[in-house]
């Protein structure tokens, strides 16, 4: 089991694995939508992805629709008790870590393939591609020169875990194991809850076509989360002209104090 | 923190009245936000203290990124002190030239403070820094201003004077070159104490993520002697203009000005101020004190146990710094 350890495998190969390759595409798909609006009024949104399996005659068939948002980097860190004082560690950075990531399927995703396409695919929470370069070395390992493994060693697949566990809470992350519904013989839908603090960006949702516990069929569709209006001005002045930004939002503070208390001192 | 949640957890059901932040990149309640306003204005009117070191906690517990938290209540400061100083303005009791040299001091230990407060951030330390400051510091200040107070209260109640301050001005203070007259104070000492308390507090203030109001107040008390009835106004002059200086920084360089969030949080603020500001009458100074301190020493008790008690979830996201 050693060599199928996260830390031993470099992460480049995950980044640039092609999505695979199927010899005729049986899959139809689309979102409700392609664009989400954020506006002052935006409490979260529900996109659901639909499509069709060509062809499917009586073979059973699974599908697997993944949607990850943008990707980050975020810093960990762990609290260690010293002296009967709980500090902090130093912040692990995981990096390509997606801002959102929700793995719908028509069954568990164990039932549907196996180990090595769940990584390889990035299917399931616990499968997202991710990892921590800024701590990896090059080690000599087994007699074999030049392996990349992780200075966490074998804390980093607690370390990860925690990635998740505290993204899972606050509904960011999520596996839906029978999300994805046939609603008629070869139609299927699954449904996206986008929460109202999921990342601005570009999503991605993957559909896979298994069967006999192999991907068959790929289809991919873009969905863009943007601001729009006045959300969208504020947060454009903000990052482009930073000293006007803040120099009229303090004058404005100021001004409404200023107002405030000329309308006290009347009333 | 568990306090802050409680109080936070007391709110009234909200009604479901939500508007989304630019900045934070999140939805939250309006009235939620405006009641926290209210609150932290009318504490801030009654003790003349910014009321950042209470907000900035109650914003991170509601979800809040506690940078937009600590950047965006700088607006909220910004214009409850400043229709809090008019106020004040009005009865004469605002030493500007005082004001003017503690906030000289106070700007340029605001950009120190915002330096060290990054590479503490970057080394993933400023929790430890950020608990063990509000404990030692809040702590001592709360702590003196109660035992103070509270002998005064007993004296008034036996029926005898307040005993004259036995120890006036630390000696060396008069021995210090460069002086100046602060009429308003009724001072004539050197500008080198006062700049150098505002530079102290100006270091403090910005790594703590707030105005530093807690911390000018005694310090006029008890290490300038300035005259009581123009110590509140003059603090919350000083912390206008620091808190000006911050808010532009803070956007400049972090981007984490929410406007919105800002306005909302002011709206109610002003409001708050204005009450606690008429508040304030009614009471006796060393009564106010009293209570100040017991509201000091609880958030640094708050901040400080923190370091004691074995977290719920060893794990903790921290920002990245760059969005």
């Amino acid at each position: 089991m050693v060599a199928v350890l996260p830390p031993v495998i470099p992460p480049a190969i995950i980044q640039t694995l092609p999505t695979p390759a199927p010899s005729s595409n049986l899959l139809s798909t689309d979102l409700t939508q392609n664009r989400i609006e954020v506006s002052s009024s935006f409490q979260g949104a529900k996109v659901v992805v639909y499509g069709a399996v060509v062809e499917s005659r009586d073979q059973p068939s699974d599908i697997v629709v993944v949607v990850s948002g943008p990707r980050a980097s975020m810093r960990l860190i762990r609290k260690v008790q010293v002296a009967g004082l709980w500090l902090n560690s130093r912040p692990v950075v995981f990096e390509g870590a997606p801002g959102f990531y929700m793995a719908a399927s028509s069954q568990p995703l164990d039932k549907i393939t196996g180990f090595s396409n769940r990584r390889r695919l990035g299917l399931g929470v616990d499968y997202i591609a991710m990892d921590t370069p800024r701590d990896t070395k090059i080690v000599t390992r087994y007699g074999v020169r030049d392996v990349v493994v992780n200075s966490l060693e074998d804390d980093y697949l607690e370390w990860r875990q925690a990635v998740t566990r505290l993204k899972q809470k606050s509904s960011l992350y999520s596996d839906n194991p029978f999300g994805v519904r046939f609603v008629d013989r070869n139609l299927f839908r699954a449904e996206i809850d986008l929460p109202s603090d999921a990342p601005i960006g570009t999503y991605k949702a993957e559909v896979w076509l298994f069967r006999d516990g192999e991907p068959v069929s790929y289809s991919a569709k873009l969905l863009r989360v943007e601001k729009v209006g006045f959300e969208r001005f504020i947060y454009d002045t903000a990052h482009r002209r930073p000293w006007l930004y803040g120099i009229v939002s303090a004058l404005i503070c100021i001004g409404l104090g200023l107002g405030a208390s000329r309308i006290f001192r009347r009333g | 923190m568990q306090a802050f949640a409680i109080l936070a957890a007391l709110e009234p059901e909200p009604v479901n009245v939500d508007i989304y932040l630019p900045i934070a990149e999140m939805s939250v309640n309006v009235l939620t936000m405006i009641g926290l306003g209210v609150l932290v204005g009318f504490v801030s009117g009654l003790f003349g203290v910014g009321g950042g070191f209470l907000m900035a906690p109650v914003l991170v517990s509601l979800g809040i990124p506690p940078s937009v938290a600590v950047a965006s209540q700088a607006g909220h400061v910004l214009a409850t002190s400043t229709s809090s100083v008019m106020s004040y303005s009005q009865s004469d009791s605002v030493d500007y030239r005082m004001g003017a040299v503690m906030a000289a001091g106070g700007v340029v230990g605001a950009v120190i403070g915002v330096e060290i407060f990054r590479i503490l951030r970057l080394l993933g330390q400023i929790d430890l820094v950020v608990s063990l400051a509000y404990l030692l510091v809040l702590g001592s200040i709360g702590g003196m201003m109660l035992k103070e107070s509270l002998t005064a209260m007993l004296l008034r109640r036996k029926g005898e004077a307040p005993p004259r301050p036995k120890v006036k001005r630390p000696v060396w203070i008069y021995g210090l070159p460069f002086k100046m007259r602060f009429p308003r104070s009724g001072l004539y000492i050197s500008f080198i104490p006062p700049a150098a308390i505002g530079l102290l507090v100006g270091i403090l203030s910005a790594m703590m993520g707030v105005g530093g109001g807690f911390l000018i107040v005694p310090a006029m008390i008890y290490i300038l002697r300035m005259k009581a009835s123009v110590v509140v106004g003059t603090s919350l002059f000083q912390i206008v203009i620091t808190t000006f200086v911050t808010m532009i920084l803070q956007a400049v360089r972090n981007h984490s000005v929410d406007m919105i969030l800002a306005l909302i949080l002011l709206a109610g603020g002003v409001i708050g101020g204005q009450a606690g500001i008429r508040m304030a009458n009614r009471f006796r100074a060393d009564e106010l004190r009293a209570i100040m301190a017991v509201i000091i020493l609880m958030a640094g008790l708050q901040m400080g146990l923190s370091l004691f008690v074995p977290p719920q979830n060893p794990f903790v996201l921290v920002p990245t710094g760059q969005p």
